[in-house]
């Protein structure tokens, strides 16, 4: 199916790759299907683009990327409604902000995209940890492996995901 | 808004499937319990309202910028000797 987008033109997405996020996320509710593109090769971040309104797409990364300590701890309630069989099915991705200053890049670490990629159904999940910031400067962070072998990973998550 | 008084112990129903439990009274700070449908998200409003906020941020990253950030990296880390 061909669907119209601001950033992207009008892009080519296979029904089977949607990711459906039955609850929307805060803000967003409305929009419950979703894709992952990727930005350019070589680039740690992905786009999450909502299928029914070609203008709302989040940049989301993989928060493993980063020397940063983070243990989510998905909750029961979650691994239910996704009905998250195995852990090596869980994706998690964090929602990215960029600011026209790309010096105050943040990721949200408290309420991070959790997705079954078996069954490609996920949602944002608002953890209870405290310790976890919504905006964690990630420019001062720094990424854990090689470039080039983000840029493998990622396009690994985005295979298990079915990205375009 | 509709404002009923209620009692440790007792609760309100909201719909068929919603039941809010007043479960403790301590000082200032009240406990409840929350039962609801699975497709039904229950959070802080506090909390729920910043991450709405932040999501309302991040959606109007735009492709330009995103290419900004890699180069504002690269400098950063160079500055500071952290390799990329």
């Amino acid at each position: 199916m061909k669907i119209p987008t601001a950033r992207f033109g009008e892009i080519d997405v296979d029904p089977s790759r949607i990711i459906d996020m039955p609850g929307g996320i805060p803000g967003f509710e409305h929009l419950r299907r979703y894709v992952l593109l990727t930005h350019r090769e070589n680039h740690p971040f992905l786009w999450l683009q909502a299928v029914d309104d070609g203008r709302i797409a989040f940049v989301v990364v993989n928060p493993f990327l980063f020397q940063v300590s983070y243990e989510p701890e998905i909750p029961d309630d979650v691994v239910r409604k996704l009905s998250i069989g195995k852990e090596e099915d869980v994706v998690v991705l964090v929602i990215v902000t960029i600011r026209k200053d790309p010096f105050r890049l943040t990721a949200n670490l408290r309420a991070p995209i959790v997705v079954n990629g078996n069954n490609r159904r996920g949602m944002q999940v608002i953890l209870e940890d405290h310790e976890y910031p919504i905006q964690f400067s990630l420019l001062k962070t720094p990424v854990l492996e090689a470039e080039a072998g983000s840029a493998r990973k990622e396009m690994a998550i985005s295979t298990a995901l079915g990205g375009v | 808004m509709l404002v009923l008084t209620r009692k440790s112990g007792d609760g309100i129903r909201i719909g068929d499937s919603i039941v809010v439990t007043v479960l403790e009274i301590r000082g200032k700070q009240v406990k409840l319990g929350i039962t609801a449908p699975a497709d039904l998200s229950v959070h802080r409003e506090e909390i729920y309202r910043m991450i709405r906020e932040q999501n309302e941020m991040a959606s109007l990253s735009d492709g330009m910028d995103v290419t900004g950030v890699k180069e504002a990296w690269r400098t950063l880390n160079e500055a500071e000797g952290i390799k990329t």
